[in-house]
This record gives C-alpha cells, sequence and structure tokens, in this order.
C-alpha cells in the first residue's frame, strides 16, 4: 500500500513536471493558470490542446504498457515476458506501417491507430488459432514468437518494396515511437481499449498469484484457466495495441518496470499489478520530459530514449541477478 | 457419504489407453495410498478425478463446478512448481483462495488457518523465507502446508513425500493420518511401499491403467500382486511396532 501511494505521487509530480515543460516558455504559475482558467488565449490554447493530452497519453502509454508486461509475466511465469514477446508490439506496427505505406493513414484522422488496433487484434487472434482450446502458456509463447517474427519479416517486406522513399523515413520515424503532437483525438480514440485492456488485467490478479504453483493446481484452486487466458492476452492486445497506435512502438518499459518493482511486493504477481501500472506511467512520463529537455530543438523519439534507459538498466538487473544466483 | 466416487473412468494419451475403467470411492477417515509402477496411471488416475485433464466415464469431484471442488478437494501435483520468489508464507496463503469472496483480503481465519499449517509441517522458522531459496525437501514441506490450508474434506497428493528427510516423511504421513482421523480423507499416491504399509489405511494397487487390487496393505501387496505390477518380491512381517515391509529384490 506505501509503495502504490510513494509511485502515486511519483505519476502526479511528474504529470505537472510534463505540463511545465516544452519549447514555449511560459512560466510555471502563468501556464498552470491558464490551464484551469483559460484566459490568455496563447497559453491557453499550448496548454489546453498540446502539452495536457500530451501529459495525459504519458500516463495512458505507460500504464497500459507497465500492466501489460506485469501481467504476461504472471501468466507466463517467466520474468522476461513483454508485450512483444508474444507479437502484439509487431503485429501492431505492422498493421501501422501498411496504412503509412498505403496512404490508408492519410484517408482519415484515425486511420493509423485504427490499423494499429487492427494489426494487434489479428496477431491475438493467431496466437489463439495456433495455441488451441487447452494451449498451456508455453504454447502461447511459442505461437508469439513465431508471429513476432512474421510480423517484423512482413514490415521488412513492405519497406524493402516500398516506392516512396518518404513514405519510407515517416515509417521508420513512426516506429521509433512518440508523444509529440498528439492531441485529445488520440487520447479519445486510445480510451476506450485501455481502459478494457486494464479492466481485463485487473481482474487477473489472483489467478497470477495462484499460478505461482503451476498451471495444475491453480485450476484445482478453482482459477477458470481458459477464461484466465482469455484476459490475460485480450487485455495485453487492448492495452499494448492502442498505446502502439497512438505512439508507436516503445519497448522496455513492460520488461524493465515488473522487474524493477516485483522485490518491493514480495514478488506477488497480483501486486505486481496495479504497482507496474504506476511505474510505468512515471517511466514514459519521465522519459518524455528527457526527450523535450536533452534536445529541445531536434524531435528526438521517446522509444529512442526509452532504450537508451531501459537497456542499461535492463543489463544491471541482469548483472545483479546472476550475483544473486552464484 | 462418500467423499469421492469414480466409476468407469477411461483416459487416453494419443492412441494409448493410460486409465481404463477404473472405478473406487473413498469414504471419510481413510488414507488410501496409490501405489503402482511408473506410467501404471497413477497421476492420470488422480488428474482425471479432479477434471483437470479430459476422461470419459464419472468422478464426482471433475462434475462439480470448480469453486467448490476447491473447497471440497485439495490438490498437490507432483511438479513442485514455485514461479516466483514469494515467502512461504505468502506460498501457503495462496491455498485460501477458495475461501476468498472475490476481492477480499484474506482475514484472521484465513491467518490462523496458514499459521496453523505452517506449525504442522514444521516450517515457523522459515515463514519469511522465500521459498524459491529452499532445499527441494523444505519446497515440497512448504506445498504440503499449501495443501493442508486449503482446509478441504478431501486431499489428494502425487508423491508428496518424495525427496523428503525420513523424518518429515514420517511427519507428513502422520499428518495425513491425523486429518483421516478428523473425517476428512487423504488419497496419497507412493512409491515407498513401506511407508504405505504403514501409513495407509488402504492400498489402490494400480496397473497398466486398471485396478488390479484394492484393500487393506496387507491383502494388496501379496507375492502375486508384487511380482505382477512390480516385479519385485518382499518381506512383509507384523511386528510389536506395526507392520514392516522391505522390498528384497527384483524378479528376473
Amino acid at each position: 500500500m506505501r509503495l502504490l501511494s510513494v509511485l502515486s505521487v511519483l505519476v502526479a509530480a511528474l504529470f505537472l513536471l510534463s505540463l511545465l515543460t516544452g519549447p514555449a516558455g511560459f512560466g510555471p504559475g502563468e501556464s498552470l493558470a491558464a490551464l484551469v482558467s483559460g484566459r490568455g488565449e496563447a497559453v491557453t490554447l499550448v496548454m489546453r490542446e498540446i502539452r495536457l493530452p500530451r501529459a495525459i497519453l504519458g500516463v495512458m502509454v505507460g500504464a497500459s504498457l507497465g500492466l501489460s508486461g506485469a501481467a504476461l509475466q504472471g501468466y507466463l511465469r517467466n520474468p522476461l515476458a513483454e508485450p512483444g514477446l508474444i507479437g502484439i508490439s509487431s503485429s501492431a506496427a505492422l498493421g501501422a506501417v501498411i496504412a503509412l505505406q498505403t496512404g490508408f493513414a492519410a484517408s482519415f484522422a484515425l486511420a493509423l491507430p485504427v490499423a494499429a488496433l487492427g494489426g494487434a487484434l489479428f496477431a491475438v487472434l493467431l496466437v489463439f488459432a495456433l495455441a488451441g482450446p487447452r494451449g498451456g502458456s508455453l504454447t502461447v509463447i511459442l505461437a508469439g514468437i513465431a508471429i513476432s517474427a512474421l510480423a517484423g519479416a512482413l514490415l521488412s517486406l513492405v519497406l524493402n518494396l516500398s516506392p516512396n522513399p518518404f513514405a519510407v523515413s515517416e515509417t521508420v520515424f513512426w516506429m521509433m515511437g512518440s508523444l509529440a503532437d498528439r492531441s485529445f483525438t488520440h487520447v479519445w480514440i486510445a480510451l476506450p481499449f485501455m481502459a478494457a485492456g486494464w479492466i481485463a488485467l485487473g481482474l487477473t490478479a489472483r489467478g497470477l498469484d495462484a499460478l505461482t504453483l503451476g498451471e495444475d493446481a491453480a485450476g484445482a484452486l478453482g482459477i477458470p484457466l481458459s477464461r484466465l487466458r482469455l484476459l490475460a492476452i485480450l487485455g495485453t492486445a487492448a492495452a499494448t495495441g492502442a498505446a502502439t497506435a497512438v505512439a508507436g512502438a516503445i519497448g522496455f518499459v513492460g520488461l524493465v518496470v515488473p522487474h524493477i518493482l516485483r522485490p518491493f511486493v514480495q514478488s506477488r504477481p497480483g501486486a505486481l499489478l496495479p504497482a507496474s501500472a504506476l511505474g510505468g506511467a512515471a517511466l514514459v512520463l519521465a522519459a518524455d520530459i528527457a526527450v523535450r529537455l536533452v534536445l529541445p530543438d531536434r524531435d528526438l523519439k521517446l522509444g529512442v530514449v526509452m532504450a537508451f534507459v531501459g537497456a542499461p538498466l535492463f543489463l544491471h538487473l541482469i548483472y545483479r541477478t546472476r550475483r544473486q544466483m552464484a | 457419504m462418500s467423499l469421492l466416487r469414480v466409476q468407469n473412468l477411461s483416459a487416453r494419451r494419443g492412441l494409448r489407453a493410460v486409465l481404463d475403467r477404473v472405478g473406487f470411492t473413498v469414504e471419510p477417515g481413510e488414507v488410501v495410498g496409490l501405489v503402482g509402477r511408473n506410467g501404471a496411471g497413477k497421476t492420470t488416475l488422480l488428474r482425471a478425478a479432479l477434471g483437470l485433464l479430459p476422461a470419459s466415464g464419472e468422478s464426482s469431484l471433475a462434475a462439480m463446478p470448480p469453486a467448490a471442488r476447491a473447497r471440497h478437494a485439495a490438490w498437490m501435483p507432483q511438479s513442485r512448481e514455485i514461479a516466483w520468489p514469494v515467502t512461504v508464507e505468502t506460498l501457503v496463503m495462496l491455498g485460501r483462495i477458495p475461501h476468498l469472496a472475490a476481492g477480499a483480503r484474506p482475514g484472521d481465519a484465513d491467518r490462523a488457518a496458514v499459521a496453523a499449517a505452517l506449525r504442522r509441517m514444521d516450517l515457523d522458522d522459515l515463514a519469511h523465507r522465500p521459498a524459491t531459496e529452499l532445499s527441494g525437501g523444505e519446497q515440497a514441506r512448504a506445498l504440503i502446508a499449501r495443501v493442508l490450508a486449503q482446509d478441504t474434506p478431501l486431499i489428494l497428493a502425487d508423491e508428496p513425500v518424495a525427496g523428503l528427510d525420513p523424518g518429515h516423511q514420517m511427519a507428513a504421513m502422520e499428518e495425513f493420518r491425523r486429518l483421516a482421523a478428523e473425517g476428512r480423507a487423504v488419497v496419497v499416491s507412493l512409491h515407498d511401499l513401506g511407508l504405505a504399509v504403514r501409513h495407509c489405511s488402504r492400498l489402490l494397487l494400480l496397473h497398466d491403467g486398471r485396478i488390479a487390487a484394492d484393500g487393506p496393505p496387507r491383502a494388496v501387496l501379496t507375492a502375486d500382486n508384487l511380482a505382477r505390477a512390480f516385479g519385485i518380491a518382499a518381506h512383509f512381517v507384523d511386528t510389536a511396532r506395526g507392520p514392516v515391509f522391505q522390498p528384497l529384490e527384483a524378479l528376473p
């Protein structure tokens, strides 16, 4: 409980900091007053239409990625699992890339996120079909790896055959992930899917705890395993698919955040869920602030910064784990 | 009223029939030892009886809704899986899941059941250690404690005492006997026939997916049955301190 309070305060502070960070150069008091009262036209516009949706999306995307990672690690009983592993991120990216390349993305405002969600959903259905009705976590991992590889190959093929170099560079930048220039339209399209995903994943807490004892024992404890699998995978697809749809591919959050927070919840998979949601939100907000502070005049991509933060952190964790096991 | 009734239970793995029309009932007060050689179908029988794998025939447990079944029968699988480094106490608390209402946190009754289970399995000193750091035998005791904490009329356990030191093997079997004396019942698969003879009130001998013998240990472990089902000869005596069973040699 204390951990959740600390993380909530951290998210709130970073949210505020995110609202106050940007190239426009307004003072903090002026910015917040404009946000609340609506006085001062330029400031209000910047605050309400640019920075507020960006900060809100940071929370939503981070919470989705952190929560999905924790749920998948709990379900697959593998600390290396993340949404990317079961092919959801790459399939969402594939959907988005196809939309960008075919020009479908330019046809209407929501075409890109819709295509990404479609890709994520398609991947989930394929994982289900491959893993079978009684498939355990291992078959889900194997099916996910196969689909991930397939989506990656298709993605390369699309870029390879693209006749339009401009579309290729647009695609490559999109795939680096960013929260820049997002509006409330993005918030509204992502929110219903993410909220559905959060609810589904929230319902898995007790089942994930029971899975500590293995699938057989959990089933005998009265946990409906096929329902648990449905909730874990559909919840991850909805949350991660929507996050990828509005922010592009942002890796490492779902992997690193549960890893860092696990010792603080005594490794209980159910308790790790809310903690990872808050932790993910904090990490994405912090990285998105860093993006704007480090190179304010270059459009530094969030996914790139996250990889720079995440990879060394992860290496350190592996090193520490190895020392503990020795 | 019997705690478990199994009739005509059959299960296949691929084309091979692993269980062939097995039937038995378990009454309150019994410690039933399930014996048979490797691959005889012991694990399949227990899992099919619980409804954890597809099978034809009838089992009173498999017919129950999962939540009600979890309050009627506890199951300790052979694979001693502990996926995360949770404390022993947290691990044992998982046995209380069937007794918790949706979204409820463990209450005083749950904590009392966990404390009692830890004490019975001699785990008080290890309660706050990560379960994954314990030795294999200690982990097995923690998992038995989890089953005890579930507080069910019936316990099914697949090789629960394999890998335990002799003292804790006896303690676990005696715990099962004590539960039976309370009016519960335990079905336990065992490879140690000496332990089975001393602690089980009844043995089920499984051979090639069928029940080859069912009754008191003395009646089941006859020279003929031992030769047929295990391919061994053994020495069996009644002493002042209870029956003693010692396998002697593998038959050619």
